[in-house]
């Protein structure tokens, strides 16, 4: 009963917080520089969304036929063709999205991160066959880092398995997360829906304190609606996170007809995060039956509580960031 | 042929033992501090010997032995961890080198030491290695998440050895088995080998 509370508060929670705007699960720490060809091969380079780390700090390099001395870039007749690299991509600034606007054609949009440090710069006639592989190169990895980073999600993924064990209802499980947080990072990516930060992250701790109840109420021997529905929790709980997901490519800025591209190739990433991770929690898994080596009685509902220790703490604390904010 | 071979070894061990610091660089810009300290070991040689022939012996002994390790081994990793930055780092190359023949020759024995000796052994080569492994860090290094992504490495890693080895040999003395109880001692054979050129390079420098 008080897992299916738990569950109503969560999803009241999200339908009250429901409005068009931007979001971002966890904090980028990210810049946005900006080229405009002024005459051919003359740019003047601004920063539109300045890193963390200050402008002055980022060790930007250009092609070798470019004379960089911001805010103008000289590239001669050659134009602004080939790498542009920052070598000193870090925790404080770890992407920045580079924008050239020709004075003919489309402005373009390159993304250069601790993943990819290097963007190559192909001139006219893109998006080329390298233009798409180097953003599934970069989304890819950046997805990877997104799953990876985010310690709440991987807490969730790892109270699903607690509680469902492995098998197929793992697999249907972890499916219906994964239809769950990609239709919802879609709908948010492309704008259909919005959700505000704060409360967003505050319902993504709520819902891992969720997953702790339900792993204690099956330690005790009572069957919570995890254990009896476990993808449609995956699944509601994967609509929440889902939109988490979509906070770290919200503030990149992207192109509008590259975003579809980018957005898969970032939920590929993810998926191939979130499965090394279910993985490695069945190896080991599988490595503690082998050795005969669980958690002894008296400690049994350690995990669950720490689990949920954990996850009220950080909701606690998002809540607090939320009242602060109003 | 042969010799060509002898020198990819020496090629691969070289680029190996190259890529330390380097890549905890990269590892540590990429996804922070505790993915650093996860992967730290795997750019040193002697972390990836040293923890797989542990993981091996206790899993050789069996269930019941090994099984001490999964607490004994993460925690020794956090207190190296600690001591090396009371202390100081200090060169662990030759005592790295004796402890890697001492355990190669005790897995090309088969001993059967007891709970207690190998859980010293963990323990007193978990120390080492997590005072090395904390050796070169930066200023800007957040140490406690390094020593979770460390420790985390350090059980995931000795925890999957020992069932990897438990499950290899099986328990069943049949004919299967000899020969799979030939080839952990075989491999305890390599691993002294790989002790006894470190503790000859270490001595010779």
């Amino acid at each position: 009963m008080t897992a299916i509370r738990y569950l109503r508060l969560a999803l009241i929670l999200l339908a009250a917080l429901i409005q068009p705007s931007l979001l971002r699960a966890h904090e980028a720490a990210m810049g946005v520089l900006e080229f405009r060809e002024v005459r051919p091969g003359a740019f003047i380079g601004r920063w539109t969304m300045e890193p963390t780390i200050g402008p002055e700090r980022v060790d930007l390099r250009v092609p070798s036929h470019c004379l960089l001395r911001l805010p103008e870039m000289n590239c001669g007749q050659k134009g602004l063709v080939g790498p542009i690299t920052i070598t000193n991509l870090g925790s404080n600034m770890s992407v920045v999205l580079l924008k050239v606007i020709p004075i003919t054609g489309e402005a373009r949009s390159y993304t250069i991160s601790t993943a990819n440090p290097v963007v190559s710069i192909l001139g006219a006639g893109a998006p080329t066959l390298e233009t798409w592989l180097e953003l599934a190169k970069t989304y890819v990895n950046y997805g990877i880092d997104h799953i990876l980073l985010g310690a709440d999600h991987l807490l969730f993924v790892l109270g699903l398995i607690w509680i469902v064990g492995g098998g197929w209802r793992l697999v249907k499980t972890i499916t219906a997360f994964t239809i769950g947080h990609s239709a919802s990072l879609a709908a948010a990516a492309f704008g259909l829906i919005g959700v505000p930060e704060r409360p967003l992250n505050a319902c993504i701790a709520l819902s891992i304190a969720f997953v702790g109840v339900e792993i204690v109420k099956q330690q005790r021997g009572e069957i919570g609606i995890t254990a009896r529905y476990p993808w449609a929790v995956a699944f509601t709980f994967g609509l929440v996170h889902g939109i988490g997901f979509a906070g770290a490519l919200a503030g990149l800025g992207l192109e509008r007809r590259l975003l579809p591209a980018a957005l898969l190739f970032f939920n590929v990433g993810v998926e191939i995060g979130q499965l090394a991770f279910v993985l490695l929690v069945l190896a080991l898994i599988w490595a503690h039956r082998r050795l005969d080596a669980v958690v002894p009685r008296w400690g049994a509902a350690l995990p669950a509580y720490a689990i949920g220790s954990v996850s009220m703490f950080w909701f606690f604390g998002r809540l607090a960031r939320v009242f602060a904010a109003i | 042929m042969t010799s060509k071979f002898g020198h990819l070894w020496i090629l691969a061990a070289a680029l190996f033992v190259q890529t330390s610091a380097a890549e905890a660089h990269i590892v540590a810009a990429r996804l922070g501090d505790f993915y650093a300290g996860a992967l730290h070991p795997l750019t040193d040689l002697r972390d990836i010997v040293l923890w797989t022939a542990t993981g091996v012996l206790a899993g050789a002994l069996g269930a019941p032995k090994g099984r001490w390790l999964i607490p004994v081994f993460p925690l020794g990793l956090l207190v190296g961890l600690s001591l090396g930055r009371i202390f100081g780092a200090a060169s662990t190359q030759l005592a790295d080198a004796t402890m890697m023949l001492a355990l190669g020759m005790l897995l090309a024995a088969a001993a059967r030491i007891p709970t207690f000796l190998l859980c010293a052994i963990a323990f007193a080569i978990a120390v080492m290695r997590g005072a090395a492994n904390g050796a070169d860090l930066g200023p800007d290094t957040d140490r406690l998440l390094f020593a979770a992504g460390l420790a985390c490495a350090g059980y995931g890693a000795i925890t999957l050895t020992m069932a990897l080895t438990t499950a290899f040999k099986r328990t069943k003395s049949d004919s299967s088995a000899s020969w799979r109880t030939i080839a952990v001692r075989a491999l305890g054979g390599w691993i002294a080998s790989i002790g006894l050129m470190m503790a000859g390079l270490a001595l010779a420098s």
